[in-house]
């Protein structure tokens, strides 16, 4: 595939773009700060372009995206709950509330007999809208910390890296190279499934637990980006579908692709929204901003 | 190699979805290199039948026996090896080439990240030819015309070089000449040693081709035997309620049937 060599450099580019530009002189401060910026950009971006590509597959419907089954709006309630209690983003709260609204979808979708795949989408969005709800009740009684919650719902990469939560940040993003890398091993049955629930069955493929797994997998890696950098829309939507219109159907060479991508146009977004204005914009406003537009065409055609 | 006489048996098998019965009380077999069709109206439960014997659905109660074996010990890859089954629509949300399509028939073969062999794509070329659509092998699939990419389909459960064929109405909504096709390779196949269970709304094309036929009525077997004994006037009247008038085929000793417009 030596379409992946453009995509590459690209990328590199990316990275050094995001390092170089910015309004601020170039001290090792700086330097350091922003390269902490590249790395929860390309964590970011590639988690959601890669689950968004996952769970696209595994629904065969090329609308569904990361936020489709409710775990970034569970990330979003718990974070906000603890902005409400502690004044600052607290990514273990946002983590454990996109747990507890994953299995909470889960254990909603999971009735008797019937198939478990379709109901998750339903459960999902349903239970997204109630935690929005619950965030804007949170946003109401919190007065002073309704700017760091609205940084939570559109996304922001400017969490500094510091001793404190160094430990923490490389330990979530092994977790998430590892999670990753297994669901990669279901490239094969992604191309599969997204043909059809009979189609899959008819070939071998466990359907009910392999909905389970796959929907716990993004569910757990999707938590763990938005307790991170918030609720970065978009990426997970638009990038898998770049990414298939470069590289083809075959999950063997999109999902890796859409990792490249998504970190790639999460970077750019970031630099982006960094010297648009004289204030620094959420990232996640920029990537819809970037990102509503070229969908639209891209759906035309 | 073992030879069986029965491939599959069907043993009392019940299905509800929560309290309505879909399935009461079926038991059936298929013989080892028959061509047995199912029919019945609309909801008699044909399709959840199919959808139980390759381990979609599992039965309330009752059981499935495939090759001397419960089909609950069965590892779903293998049973795929033995079985293959033929969706009666195939939405395809990614649009995969044609050639891509028919080699994932070869996933019950293959450990994950394992890179497929010659054999696998031997067995593609094979099915690609056998189902006469190796000339759209680089086409997109969604290029296909609706008979195009059933024939795809059957090609992918094909390169499964499976022993038993289910297939869910695989002619409905094909035109003349694509229906005419498949019932042929069908027939070929049949000839060359597969086991064959299709379900058909047309009762004329069941009559033809299969062997033997299972008539289902609200969930239960209505009856079981040859077209000649099993298609005939009073039992279509009682189980589709209309009346029908029948006469031989022309060439082949079968029972066609025909409408009887009101008033003429």
């Amino acid at each position: 595939m030596n379409k992946f060599v453009p995509v590459i450099l690209i990328f590199l580019l990316a990275i050094f773009v995001s390092i170089m530009v910015g309004p601020a002189q170039l001290t090792s401060e700086i330097i350091q700060l922003r390269l902490s910026r590249v790395i929860l950009g390309i964590f970011a971006g590639g988690i959601l372009a890669f689950c968004g590509g996952v769970l696209q597959g595994l629904f065969g419907n090329p609308l569904v995206e990361p936020y489709t089954l409710g775990s970034a709006s569970g990330a979003a309630l718990g974070g906000s709950i603890g902005i409400l209690l502690f004044g600052t983003i607290s990514p273990l709260f946002a983590f454990f509330g996109s747990l507890g609204i994953g299995f909470f979808v889960f254990t909603v979708a999971r009735i008797e007999g019937g198939l478990l795949r379709d109901r998750l989408i339903l459960a999902g969005v349903v239970m997204s809208f109630l935690c929005s709800s619950l965030v804007m009740i949170i946003m109401v009684m919190g007065g002073r910390e309704l700017y760091e919650i609205l940084y939570l719902l559109m996304g922001y990469l400017g969490i500094i890296i510091n001793a404190e939560n160094r430990l923490f940040i490389i330990l979530m993003i092994v977790l998430s190279v590892v999670l990753m890398l297994f669901l990669y091993r279901y490239h094969r049955e992604l191309d599969i499934i997204s043909q059809g629930l009979e189609t899959a069955a008819g070939l071998g493929i466990d359907i009910q637990k392999f909905s389970v797994i796959i929907f716990l997998i993004t569910s757990l890696l999707i938590g763990l980006t938005v307790s991170l950098v918030g609720a970065i829309g978009f990426v997970g939507l638009v990038i898998p579908h770049i990414s298939k219109l470069l590289f083809g159907p075959k999950h063997l060479y999109n999902l890796p692709a859409s990792f490249i991508l998504g970190a790639t146009f999460l970077l750019l977004a970031d630099t982006v929204s960094r010297i648009i204005t004289v204030y620094e914009l959420p990232v996640g406003v920029v990537t819809s901003l970037i990102g509503v537009p070229f969908f639209i065409y891209l759906y035309r055609k | 190699m073992r030879v069986f006489m029965e491939t599959i048996k069907v043993k009392n098998i019940h299905f509800s979805y929560d309290t309505k019965d879909i399935i009461k009380d079926v038991s059936f077999s298929l013989k080892q290199g028959e061509f047995l069709g199912i029919i019945g109206p609309n909801g008699a439960g044909k399709s959840t039948i199919l959808r139980i014997l390759c381990g979609i659905l599992k039965p309330k109660t009752g059981e499935i026996i495939i090759f001397d074996k419960d089909i609950n010990d069965i590892n779903k890859k293998i049973l795929a090896q033995k079985i293959a089954f033929v969706p009666q629509e195939t939405h395809f949300a990614l649009n995969f080439p044609v050639e891509d399509i028919v080699l994932m028939g070869r996933f019950p073969y293959l450990r994950a990240f394992q890179r497929e062999r010659k054999k696998d794509f031997q067995a593609t070329e094979h099915a690609l030819m056998y189902a006469n659509v190796s000339q759209f092998r680089e086409r997109p699939i969604n290029s296909l015309s609706s008979g195009e990419r059933q024939r795809v389909v059957l090609a992918r459960a094909l390169a499964q070089e499976p022993e038993i064929l289910l297939l869910d109405e695989p002619t409905s909504h094909l035109d003349l000449h694509h229906q005419y096709a498949i019932m042929e390779l069908l027939k070929k196949l049949n000839a060359e040693g597969m086991s064959i269970i299709i379900i058909n709304h047309d009762l004329n094309l069941a009559s033809l081709y299969c062997q033997r036929l299972v008539l289902m009525h609200e969930g239960c077997i209505f009856s079981k035997g040859t077209p000649q004994s099993l298609i005939n006037e009073k039992i279509l009247n009682t189980v589709y309620k209309t009346e029908v008038k029948i006469i031989k085929h022309p060439y082949k000793d079968v029972p066609q049937i025909f409408f009887h417009p009101k008033g003429e």
